[in-house]
């Protein structure tokens, strides 16, 4: 009985250190600001559950009305999130797999074609 | 004379620095923030364009097409025939068959101010912003086509690859219709559209139609000008002289 506590214990442990390794690609200056202590978003767990919702109301507010104020932007989500490849200094798609907003759509099984239009990297003049 | 200063005086000093620093940093936050449209575009401006055919040559008119395509990353579609590929501005021949003149003209959206386009959008996609450009919401569009087909200027050109590397500020995709956006994005910031920027001479004038003080306006009051296929009623923010 006790081996096989230990056994899934073990497990219960190991799957969450996966877990943690797998899905902790935050990009890079998101990472960044994270160790620095300072607060972005509202909370990451609203941030993680309104996302959609507050891009779509920017979304509308910049295309109908004109409205360009940087907040909740998907520029900005993309320039904070992304990664850069050390050797040839080409940014990562966002979507694209291991990056981070494909890792996190796929963790919940949560398909999404932002990028279907939208660019996937930073601006052409950062590169 | 050298003086050393006391405490006080230090700490007035300090104070009244600091109150300097607030005030400039106070200043330049205002500035930011006005800076950012924050304020919707309201009808009380229209967005026109003036094109001199006769001042305009075939060198201005590629020049424009090619500004077109960098600023808005249209026109390096590897699978599409050519009837596929998007074209947001054309280059057009017209003669009179009269007198055998022949005009250049650059044909991009006319941004009409009752667009037949918006009137058979199944969706809301194509839309007329109040300051009156005309644009497709690509969040919307379902990739009817009704609009190609409503539009008389043919002013409107479907994706039909996928694509990749956009412009950040020009999301485009497969599936979905696009045209000229009178370049929304660097109007907003208050520029010129890329063509206009593009061109030399004054062949193509860029300005709000309502304002009396406008370039556009005050040549509109002098100038015969006409709208192309003006028996439609459509009542285009871009006009042409000279033909
Ligand atoms: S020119 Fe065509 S696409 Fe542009 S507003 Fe008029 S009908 Fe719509
Ligand atoms: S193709 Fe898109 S924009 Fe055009 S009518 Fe259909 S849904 Fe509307």
């Amino acid at each position: 009985m006790n081996r096989f506590l230990v056994v899934f214990l073990s497990l219960l442990v190991s799957s969450v250190f996966a877990y943690i390794d797998e899905y902790a690609n935050l990009g890079e200056q998101a990472s960044s600001i994270k160790v620095s202590g300072k607060v972005f978003h509202e909370s990451p767990s609203i941030i993680r559950k309104m996302h959609p919702e507050l891009l779509r109301h920017k979304r509308n507010k910049t295309l109908r009305k004109g409205i360009r104020t940087n907040e909740y932007s998907l520029k900005g989500c993309v320039s904070c999130h992304v990664n850069k490849n050390k050797i040839n200094n080409q940014y990562y798609s966002v979507d694209k797999k291991g990056q981070f907003c494909s890792d996190c759509h796929k963790k919940v099984g949560v398909s999404f074609d932002c990028f279907s239009c939208h660019r996937t990297v930073p601006r052409e003049s950062l590169l | 004379m050298n003086k050393t200063l006391n405490r006080r005086d230090f700490i007035k000093i300090m104070n009244a620095t600091t109150t300097g620093v607030a005030i400039v940093a106070s200043g330049i936050t205002l500035t930011t923030f006005a800076s950012v449209n924050e304020i919707p575009v309201t009808n009380k401006k229209r967005w026109g364009l003036l094109i001199d055919t006769n001042k305009l040559t075939e060198t201005d008119i590629d020049g424009m097409v090619n500004a077109c395509q960098q600023e808005q990353g249209w026109g390096t579609e590897t699978h599409s025939t050519a009837s596929q590929k998007p074209g947001w501005i054309k280059k057009l021949k017209v003669k009179d068959k009269a007198t055998n003149k022949v005009s250049n003209l650059a044909l991009m959206c006319q941004h009409c101010e009752e667009p037949p386009c918006v009137d058979v959008c199944p969706t809301n996609a194509s839309m007329k912003r109040e300051d009156g450009i005309v644009l497709v919401d690509k969040h919307l569009c379902i990739g009817c086509r009704y609009c190609m087909m409503a539009c008389p200027y043919d002013a409107r050109s479907f994706v039909h690859e996928t694509l990749n590397n956009q412009k950040e500020h020009m999301p485009r995709g497969k599936g979905t219709v696009e045209a000229c956006t009178m370049c929304v994005h660097k109007i907003d910031k208050g520029e010129t559209p890329a063509c206009v920027e593009s061109v030399n001479s004054e062949a193509v004038i860029f300005g709000n139609l309502y304002d009396e003080s406008s370039q556009i306006n005050q040549t509109l009051k002098i100038i015969q000008s006409s709208q192309i296929r003006s028996d439609l009623n459509l009542n285009t923010g871009v006009r042409y002289s000279g033909i």
